[in-house]
């Protein structure tokens, strides 16, 4: 109860950071860790293909190619793709709905700081005996002791902390929409990017508990011999299965229905059009989420359920090819007629539909049983999923991040650069998996380390490796893109896009407090109806006040360090460790409850001098 | 309600109920259960419709307690019943395939 | 804003007054629904390993009608007694508030007690963990429970501690009132338990 500062202890450099609340901060804390694990992934798919670049190359060994292999998809599906996206979302979603701040700013900062140690634990494996080597999806007997090394723990450890910290972000996300957006911003004035964010925090919600139950599960049967999943002493080994799938059927949309979101946004903006069939967007965004949980043993067609599950399961997957479809036609009726400009970011929103597309259809034909028993653990299936996650996920991330890159950093990516990462990248992306559907077709079995001379297969894998180099080289350019921006002096205007939405009313980067004064909505595209009412900027729905913010905290960094140490005790047996740990963990909890943060006020003059600044 | 009247000048917003909805809801679930517990014990109802009849109990009772005991019945609290439901929903086609798809 | 208004008369439901509150009972509501698909995906293993006793007693050998009827009532009273402390909070009586959360934690710990009776005599019996997919199934599921009762405890407590110290203000009312929607959650699962592991272990039917 004492008396609330009106200032902030003001923490600079390292120390900010650490303790940051600021969902902005938190953004850039989420872009910068899940890309140092996107390269990492990266790099290990470029170790991949080098060694399958010619027959019987011996670059690393099986082992090693196991582990790469596991190792690449599990950073880039959990490290690096959903990071990034929780990165958008948090620079972006509290400006589009004109929010202070997200709900809980607290879980905020520790859903970033769990993801963050449960990856970091992931990859110390590599130093610790090696790595997981089970493939991404850890089936078990495989993943059992008896056939697997130390390196599954780590995976199992690993994920159930990042997992809990992507839990809590997305209840975060959706408490945030529901009960913080600006007056006049109803459920159906929400930009389609809120909307996608909506939707896949809910799928987050109701995903993520499956594989923490199927990684418990996992653990206990790996650490304290229990049998769940050992047939000998009565366990089955398709309830992890399930619960994988039960879990990561909806995963494929947590990733990819914010890249429908953001190619909304920016196709939209570039077209200076409105949103074509905005009401049948939001329709389409809510029921993919909702089917998303129904297909999910369609992963599963070849394990012997039977015809009548098969075809259920296959039924409901066809179905999500409806909604889908709907996207794509809107977004290609929304740039009918429109003035479309193509800055890189139009460029990767426009490079997207067709390939996401192939991707699409070839997800239609895998969701034939017969057909997939073809299919199944080919190259067919490996051509499909980077379609989709790449040419759909990661295409929509770096339009985003083109897109909202001076809203985040207040500088501009340079545009020459752009063009050549988006050509360099789209080239190469197609070089590298348009041959895999043929060489799945050939019969080329995927998760093997070599093949032989002779078989045909030479030629798919030559021109798949050589495509690699141009998504390295689109990767590079990037990362020198970020580099130039943050050396140049020019700072970004506020709304360089000619925007829409609320985000580019208020200056590029946002001050701490987001909105000096709450904004009025009225309508869909907020900024964008302003603008056509002859208005300079928005109206307001409150007067100039004081502005409450909350403390930043050193607890959710040692809340999750605290799990970091408890994991290694476990998987080391030491519950002296374990103990420890838990006891950090449940005590920074306890310190939070009883403690109340008063936080700070910002005032209406420090509110007019920093806007100036900003 | 009426008791804090003097300290409290302005009409409540929001009606409380009383604790006699909350014992009535309480009684229920002493019965749903006890019919459950007797079902099997006595097995009064024919073997083969037992598990459907408690599970249904079940339900009964966790309806029960969510919307008298949780307030889940008062305004203000959509959200909480789809999060609930669509958890449900979601986890029950799950435990159905458990039941059917996992061994053959 | 939310500990401003400390002397001023409490908002009627206190628990939603300030923004934080509400955000508060809705994540948690949001947090539920998560919970449901958790206990859902162990009951799911529960059910398709039930039999697999791997030479290990079964259900109908291990399960006492007397012991599971005891701990269904301790923990359905002790949902009424929270529900209690939640009309207490509305009428802003903090000593009666209290006192009923009190009765809901001593409860709470007596059907702890027995719950790890039990698994102590199972585990003489030969019912244990790692002694089958069902012995592994049954603790996991159960367990799980037995646990979110004893986090449960410990929450309630703490939260009493806060309002001990600092009376009730619309900052203790979201946290007291979100701990007792836990707490009727906790039952809720429990009623499945009893069916689902109990009762229907007793039938040794199996399902569909």
């Amino acid at each position: 109860m004492s008396a609330h500062a009106s200032h902030a202890p003001k923490r600079s450099g390292i120390a900010d950071w650490l303790t940051t609340v600021d969902h902005k901060k938190i953004g850039i804390l989420y872009l910068i860790a899940g890309g140092i694990f996107f390269l990492a992934g990266g790099l290990e798919a470029l170790l991949i293909r080098l060694q399958l670049m010619y027959p019987e190359l011996q670059v690393i060994g099986a082992k090693t190619f196991n582990e790469l292999i596991t190792m690449h998809g599990t950073t880039m599906i959990f490290l690096a793709a959903m990071p990034v996206i929780f990165a958008l979302m948090n620079a972006i979603v509290p400006l589009q709905i004109g929010a202070r701040d997200v709900a809980f700013p607290f879980v905020n900062a520790l859903g970033f700081w769990l993801f963050f140690f449960g990856g970091v634990l992931i990859n110390t494996s590599w130093f610790l005996g090696g790595a997981p080597d089970a493939g991404w999806t850890s089936y078990a007997t495989l993943a059992l002791n008896q056939y697997s090394g130390f390196g599954i723990d780590f995976y199992v450890l690993g994920l159930q902390i990042a997992g809990l910290g992507t839990l809590i972000g997305g209840i975060n996300f959706l408490v945030t929409i529901i009960n913080m957006r600006a007056p006049g911003m109803t459920f159906m004035r929400m930009p389609l990017f809120t909307w996608a964010s909506f939707v896949t925090s809910g799928l987050i919600l109701f995903a993520f508990p499956a594989i923490t139950v199927g990684l418990v599960l996992l653990m206990f049967d790996r650490l304290f011999g229990a049998a769940f999943f050992n047939p000998d002493a009565g366990g089955n080994v398709v309830i992890w299965q399930h619960l994988f799938w039960i879990f990561g059927h909806p995963e494929v949309y947590i990733l990819i229905l914010p890249a429908f979101g953001i190619i909304s946004e920016v196709v939209s903006t570039f077209s200076k059009k409105r949103l074509f069939g905005y009401s049948s967007m939001v329709f389409a965004t809510a029921l993919i989420g909702f089917l998303g949980f129904m297909v999910w043993a369609h992963h599963m067609f070849t394990t012997g359920m039977g015809p009548i599950a098969n075809t259920l399961f296959g039924l409901a997957t066809m179905l999500i090819a409806v909604p889908t479809g709907i996207k794509i036609f809107n977004w290609l009726l929304t740039m009918w007629g429109g003035q479309i400009r193509f800055p890189t970011a139009n460029l990767f929103a426009v490079g997207f539909i067709p390939t996401f597309t192939i991707g699409g259809m070839t997800g239609v034909m895998l969701a034939v049983p017969p057909a997939d028993y073809q299919y199944h653990d080919s190259y067919f299936v490996v051509a499909h999923f980077h379609y989709v996650i790449v040419g759909g996920l990661v295409f929509g991330l770096f339009a985003g991040l083109y897109y909202w890159w001076p809203k985040m950093f207040g500088k501009m990516l340079n545009e020459t650069i752009g063009k050549w990462n988006f050509w360099t990248f789209f080239i190469g992306f197609h070089l590298t998996f348009f041959p895999q559907h043929f060489l799945g077709l050939m019969g080329m079995p995927r998760r093997v380390f070599t093949y032989l001379a002779g078989q045909g297969l030479e030629l798919g894998n030559f021109i798949s490796t050589i495509g690699v180099f141009g998504m390295t080289i689109g990767t590079i350019l990037f990362l020198v893109n970020a580099y130039v921006a943050a050396k140049s002096s020019k700072r970004a205007p506020a709304d360089p896009w000619d925007g829409r939405t609320l985000e580019w009313s208020i200056p590029s980067p946002p001050p701490e407090y987001n909105f000096a004064q709450t904004p009025l909505v009225r309508g869909l595209d907020a900024l964008w109806v302003e603008k056509m009412a002859g208005n300079k900027g928005m109206t307001y729905a409150e007067p100039l006040g004081s502005i409450h913010m909350p403390n930043g905290s050193f607890l959710p960094f040692i809340m999750s360090l605290g799990l970091f140490i408890a994991g290694y005790g476990f998987m080391y047996h030491n519950y002296v460790v374990v103990g420890i740990g838990m006891v950090i963990t449940f005590g920074c909890m306890l310190m939070r409850s009883l403690k109340d943060d008063p936080g700070y006020h910002i005032e209406p003059d420090e509110i007019d001098e920093k806007g100036v600044k900003a | 309600m009426g008791a804090h009247v003097h300290d409290e000048p302005r009409k409540p917003k929001v009606k409380h109920d009383g604790a006699k909805k909350h014992v009535i809801a309480f009684i229920a679930s002493l019965v749903l259960t006890a019919l459950a517990f007797a079902a099997v014990a006595f097995e009064v109802i024919p073997a083969g419709f037992t598990v459907p009849f408690i599970v249904g109990l079940a339900f009964v009772q966790a309806l029960f307690q969510l919307f008298f005991w949780m307030h889940m019945d008062q305004k203000g609290h959509e959200f909480a019943r789809i999060s609930i439901f669509a958890g449900l929903t979601f986890i029950l086609i799950a435990i159905i395939v458990f039941v059917f798809w996992v061994w053959w | 804003m939310a500990t401003h208004h400390v002397n001023a008369v409490l908002p009627d439901e206190p628990e939603k007054a300030t923004l934080e509150g509400k955000n508060k009972i809705l994540g948690f509501w949001l947090f539920l629904g998560g919970e449901t698909v958790l206990f859902g995906s162990l009951f799911a293993t529960f059910i398709a390993l039930r039999d697999q006793t791997n030479g290990g007693p079964t259900s109908q050998q291990l399960f006492e009608m007397p012991l599971v009827a005891l701990a269904t009532l301790l923990l359905l009273t002790s949902s009424l007694t929270s529900v209690f402390a939640v009309l207490a909070l509305h009428k802003k009586d903090l000593k009666k508030m209290q006192a009923w959360m009190t009765v809901t934690v001593i409860l709470g710990l007596g059907f702890l007690a027995l719950e790890i009776y039990e698994f102590m005599h199972y585990i003489h019996m030969g019912h244990k963990m790692t002694s089958g997919a069902f012995g592994s199934a049954f603790y996991t599921l159960v367990g799980f429970h037995g646990a979110h009762v004893a986090f449960g405890i410990l929450w309630i407590l703490t939260v009493q501690l806060q309002t001990v110290k600092k009376g009730l203000t619309v900052v203790t009312a979201p946290k007291f009132y979100v701990a007792s929607l836990y707490w009727h959650f906790i039952d809720v699962v429990w009623v499945f338990i009893f069916t689902v592991v109990y009762l229907m272990g007793m039938i040794g039917g199996k399902v569909g």
